[in-house]
Formats: C-alpha cells, structure tokens, sequence
C-alpha cells in the first residue's frame, strides 16, 4: 500500500522538515520520499494541509487487560483504543491473571504484536504475581523484551525487595517504575483528603501517602545508584521533591496522568464513580504545579493512565467501585484543551512521543527518508463528540462521555499498517 | 417563616442539597405534625396513595421505628426491607435489591446504607423519591432536622446560638448534617473531641475546634453529644472508653460550674456513663426525649413535603 501525505505540518524536531508542510510518500511501510510536491499515481492520496504529522505516540502504563482479564480489555480491543488515540505504542503494565512476571507471559505479549500496527513494550512485574514479596526473574524478562520493571497499579511497599530490585537491574542498566502510594495512610481512602472529603464524609487518601513513598524510593535510589520512574504522581510537593531529586543529580524521572492534570476533587461532590481514579484527582494547586511541574521539566510526561473496567466495577455505591478510568481516547484532546494556548503542539509531541522513549531507553522513530513510517497524523482543530458507541475500549468507564472535544487522531501508520479514523 | 411553598428537591439526600428556605418549610410543617401528633386520634390521611419502602442496610432501631410511625400516621402503606450490608454486597447489587422492591409499585423509598452517597446513586438510577436515613459516613439529614427543630422549640430560634457536637467527628453523619443545618439556620459551631476523631480539614466547613470539654461547655449554649462510635473504627482512635469518658464524657459537676445553664442533645442510643452520665441525661437540662418525639413530627412533615411536590 503506497500513501501520499498532502503538506502536513511536519514535527520532526532537529530536521530540516521541522514546522514546515510538505509531501511525504509512503511505500510498504517506509518513508520513500519528502519534498515540497509529489506526484505518484498508485498511492493512495491524502489531503493533510490541515494536519499535523510527528512521529508515532507511546503510552506507558496501559492496562491491557489480557491474560486474564479479557472481559474489561483485551489486547486486540486495546490496540484499536490505544491506535483511535495516536499511540501506535503502548508500554503495558503487568497487571494481568497470570501478571506479566517471566518470560512466558513477555512473549506472548511481543508474539501478538510482532504482525499488528501497535508495538507492544511490555513492563514486566517486579515481584511474582505483583504481589510485592519476592522478586520476579528480572533479568530473563528483560532479556526477552521488558523495557522496565513495576509492579503496575501496586506499589512496591517492601523496603528491602525494593532495593533489591533497583540493585538487580543495575547488571543491564534497567528502569524501575514505581506507584508511589504509602498504602497504609490511603489504607481505606476514597479520594483526595481535604475540604471535599470532608463534606462527603468519605475517608481521604492524605497527599502525604504519596509524598512520604516518593522520599523513601528516593533515598533508596540514592544509595543504590539506580533508575528510577514515578509513574503518576499527583501533587504539589511530590513535585517540589522531584525537582531537588533531579537538581542533585539523581536518575530519577517522574509522569502524570492526564486527568491528574485536568480534573480536581470538585468533580466528586456528585459521587461519580467515572472520577474515582488512583492517584486520587486533587485541588486546584496541585494542579497547577503539576502543569508548570510538566511545563519545568521535572515531570517528563504525560500517561493516559488507561484503567478499563467493566460496568459492574463501577455501577455501585461509591466505596465499593473500583479505581480507575479509561483513558487512550480522549488523552490528546485533553492534553490539548487544557494545557494552555502557550503549550505548542511540538511540546504535546515531546511528551506523548519523545520523552516516554527516551526515559524506556527505546529507539525513536524518525521521519526522514528511507526511515520506517511509525507516525501519527493529527487535527489539533477538529472538535468532537465523545460518544459511548465510538468507544474502542471494551470498557466504557469514562466520565467525558457525551463531551465534545478538540483536538483529533486523523490516522495513525506503523510497520506497514496504517488505520485512518477520517 | 419560609418564603416557598413546595421542597426544591424531589429527594432528601442531605442537608447540603437544601436551601434555608427548603429547611424553614419543613420545621414549619413539622409545627403542624408535631399539633397533629398531639391530638386523641394521632392519624391524618395525607399519603393514603403511597407506599413507601423502608430499606435499612444498615442496623437501626430508633430511625427505622421513628419512620414506620410517620409514615403510618400519615396513612402511608408501608413494606420494610432489612438486610446486613455484607450479605448483599456478596450476592445482589443494591440497583437490583431496589428495583425488585420497585416492581411492586413503591413510590417513595427510605434507605440507611454504609455507604457514603448510596442515597445519591440511587437517586440516580431508579424512579422514586429517595430519602436519605444515613448513608455511612456522609449525612443523616433528617437527625439534623430533628435535632434544628428541637434546638428551636426549647430556644426560640437559632440565629447566633451555639453549638458544641462533641464526640466521634470524624466517622459520624450525624455531625457532618448538624453542621451544615445549623449553619444554614444562622448559628454557629465548634466541635469537641479527640484529635483523633477530628477531620483533619474540619475547619474548612467553617466550624472551630477545641479538645477541652469544659471550655467547649463554657462557650456554648447547646452540646450535642455523639455516640462513640466502636463499631466504625478500624484503628483505635482512643485508648479506651474508660479514657474517653474521663476527658470527653459530660457529668453533673461540670454542668453545675457553669455560669448558664445548657441544653444537651443526644441522637442516641446513648452510652450511659460514656459520652454522658446517667445524672446529666435523665436531668432537666436534656432534651433527648423531645428529640425522640420530634422526630416523627419532622419525618412526616419531610415525607409529605415530598409526596406533595411529587404529585404536582
């Protein structure tokens, strides 16, 4: 299959091509050539003078679902959510039945995306069965193609197992990713702890849950002299302590979730469940330092934060609904929206693209010629309505349903594959 | 006197969902029940259509009794649903338990639930007036409505009283309705109690804070004494009970060095010689069974309120 993009503004940072509209020709996969007009009769042609074109976008920390969990995601159903929202590669985090914690459960990640658009990184458990207790074979899942070690939506709470693990992963210079959450202070939490909780009379999850598990990791990554990633922190101190983490010189990296960044606590005050997400939504300040923390470069990127759950997790009174949102859909537009009009659409691509790729150590796709076409081409313009038919996802847990949005994935193209959502 | 005719709301999910005008309607509604109550022949025909379903998920004695005998005083038909929380939460959902009911042409539907905002999401997903009889640890807005009105039979009004609730702050609906009734009505609040039992951000609902049970008593004109509440605790929030009554637990010889003499509440069922001695809840300065008996008087007047608005 040959395409022929129409000028699209191209983001390729450090290229000639960069800001700037041009023809780009793709032939069985690979850029063949770009200049300011081509002509080719076989290809399939595509107007993109309104468009945007980077290269392609990588989730990390997307819940796959399968093995195990197939009623709320499986991989075929979350390949098509991660595509609809740009990504044309997601870091899947191994919170599956069996957890992704040997290398069995690794290859069969890789074997199923081997032939499909999406590109699979899988991150595999740092404990067997996530259970945090005892260490998983770290080493042979990294050798079959894990590209970083978490123990997912759980945090690692065993101090000494930590350690050990941020040492292990030394031999081949792995990355840890940790959920910084202090469980026994959020033991019975619902939600932010502050002024709302209080007027709903529902227990709190203290900031300081999240603060005091962020200075153990980090006094554990200093005398172990690892790698270490906070996937998702949520507030305003966790921040500032990131920021002096780094400015010391520690390897330390941090990201954010995209509703973290747009939503407060205030959107409880009616018990929607939609917003019953871990980390828990906080205040207006926190959000604010969470951008400008994004903005300053002490966090490094964005995550959709994709959680799918299925109705009957979340259709119950508040306290027993499960945590969680989907999030693959709706993340650039979000992204877009709210981040503010000084945010360029180059800067959105750094986080969604660059930053998440560098900090995996995984190589960066290109757009120049004779590279492999993995790219997403994208409307920053175009609005949208969210509707629950259009939904991807098995699982329609989300509360922008029935929203408009702007800010659109046109068409997403990667290994010779391309899925076009005009 | 209110300004309004009719509830703004077609269901009673908190006090925080009403206006003072919705609460100066329902207290003076219940100055006609409470007359009503009061007469040879206790019954009025005002609900003789409605059925309403009592369902309590939660136990209860007092709150189930006082609205059963509203709402057959206002000739309601009545069916009561009971079960503990655990045994349905393992098996059917409470949108299918409510719905089973439903069926069976329910019009109204009382529920107490553990779960805090249970009353909201059924609001949300069935078709009939919901009215909150305590949902975990969120609101139990007709305890405050009772506890408002008795507060204004025994004082005149509560514009610049105040009032101390003492106790288990942090785990109680009770307290949570309180505050915001009694702000709504123009008085003001503290909260007395173990820092332990103490929300962290109570201060953000405009109420101060003080630990000293006998400078909590010297500032108010009302005490409002909670139950402790054991069985919601999963941590121990206080050494012991013989503790908690020693520093938090009101007796006489407090109440007589005061300068004034104050009422004290109770929303039972009380922990004689805990929260309060015997001597100080049986003595002139409770108002503990006037609360008792207003609270039917208030829940009729809550039910009839809504039963009113719904056949408009």
């Amino acid at each position: 299959m040959n395409i022929l993009l129409q000028q699209p503004t191209i983001i390729a940072p450090n290229t000639v091509y960069h800001l700037k509209q041009y023809d780009i020709l793709i032939q069985n996969g690979i850029i063949t050539a770009i200049d300011s007009s081509l002509h080719n009769t076989d290809a399939k042609i595509v107007k993109a003078h309104n468009y945007y074109l980077s290269i392609g976008w990588l989730d990390v920390g997307t819940q796959v679902g399968e093995p195990g969990l197939e009623h709320r995601e499986d991989l075929e159903s979350v390949s098509k959510a991660a595509m609809a929202g740009g990504f044309t590669a997601i870091a899947s985090f191994p919170n599956t039945r069996p957890a992704i914690h040997s290398r069995t459960e690794v290859n069969y990640l890789k074997h199923f995306s081997a032939d499909r658009l999406i590109d699979i990184f899988p991150i595999g458990a740092v404990s067997k069965n996530c259970k945090g207790e005892e260490m998983a074979e770290l080493y042979d899942m990294h050798d079959a193609g894990a590209v970083a070690f978490s123990d997912g939506k759980h945090s690692v709470q065993h101090i000494l197992l930590l350690t050990k693990a941020l040492q292990y992963v030394k031999a081949f210079d792995g990355l840890i990713i940790n959920y910084p959450n202090q469980s026994n202070l959020a033991s019975d939490g619902q939600m932010h702890e502050g002024a709302i909780s209080t007027q709903l009379g529902l227990p709190g999850i203290p900031s300081i849950a999240e603060e005091m598990a962020i200075q153990r990791d980090l006094t554990l990554l200093e005398y172990t002299n690892a790698k270490l990633h906070f996937h998702n922190i949520s507030t305003a101190t966790s921040v500032e302590i990131i920021r002096a983490a780094k400015a010391k010189g520690l390897n330390v990296s941090a990201s954010v979730a995209i509703m973290n960044l747009v939503l407060t606590d205030e959107t409880l005050l009616d018990f929607d469940t939609n917003y019953k997400v871990l980390p828990p939504l906080r205040e207006l300040s926190d959000v604010e330092a969470l951008k400008n923390g994004l903005k300053e470069g002490v966090i490094d990127f964005i995550t959709t934060h994709h959680t799918p759950l299925e109705v009957e997790a979340k259709a119950v009174e508040f306290p027993y609904a499960s945590f969680g949102a989907i999030g693959l859909e709706t993340a650039y537009a979000l992204s877009n929206m709210h981040l503010g009009t000084e945010i360029s659409q180059e800067q959105l691509v750094q986080w969604w693209a660059y930053h998440p790729r560098k900090r995996l150590g995984l190589a960066i796709p290109e757009i120049s010629v004779g590279s492999l076409a993995n790219l997403t081409l994208f409307d920053s313009n175009a609005t949208w309505v969210y509707e629950e038919d259009s939904i991807q996802s098995k699982s329609k847990n989300s509360p922008f349903i029935g929203q408009t949005f702007r800010g659109k994935v046109v068409a997403v193209f990667n290994k010779g594959k391309w899925m076009s959502f005009l | 006197m209110p300004t309004i005719q009719e509830l703004s709301t077609p269901h009673l999910l908190g006090i925080k969902y009403l206006s003072e005008d919705d609460i100066q309607l329902i207290l003076e509604t219940t100055d006609n029940f409470k007359e009503v109550l009061n007469r040879p022949i206790k019954k009025v025909p005002s609900l003789r259509d409605l059925t309403i379903a009592n369902l309590f998920f939660e136990n209860s004695t007092r709150t189930k009794l006082s609205f059963e005998l509203a709402e057959k005083r206002l000739s309601a038909d009545v069916i009561n649903f009971a079960a503990s929380s655990s045994s349905v939460s393992k098996g059917e959902t409470l949108i299918d338990t409510v719905n089973n009911i439903l069926a069976m042409k329910v019009d109204m539907v009382v529920m107490r639930h553990p779960a805090p905002g249970a009353a909201h999401f059924l609001a949300k997903n069935i078709n009939a007036n919901i009215i909150n009889a305590g949902d975990g640890t969120h609101e139990h807005p007709t305890q405050a409505l009772l506890d408002a009105y008795s507060i204004r039979e025994k004082m005149g009004d509560l514009i610049g009283k105040k009032v101390v609730i003492v106790g288990d702050i942090l785990h109680s609906r009770v307290a949570l309705s309180n505050i915001f009734c009694l702000q709504k009505l123009g008085a003001t609040v503290k909260v007395c109690g173990p820092p332990t039992l103490i929300p962290k951000y109570v201060t953000t609902l405009g109420v101060t804070v003080e630990h000293d049970i006998r400078k909590a008593l010297a500032w108010c004109d009302v005490a409002n004494l909670l139950r402790i509440q054991l069985e919601r605790q999963t941590v121990k929030y206080f050494p012991s009970l013989r503790e908690y009554a020693l520093f938090y637990g009101v007796n006489k010889k407090m109440l007589d060095e005061l300068d004034k003499k104050i009422v004290i509440m109770h929303p039972g069922p009380i922990n004689r010689g805990v929260e309060v001695t015997s001597e100080v809840a049986d003595s002139e300065h409770s108002i503990i069974l006037s609360q008792v008996e207003n609270g039917v008087a208030v829940r009729m007047a809550v039910l009839y309120l809504l039963a009113t608005k719904r056949g408009k």
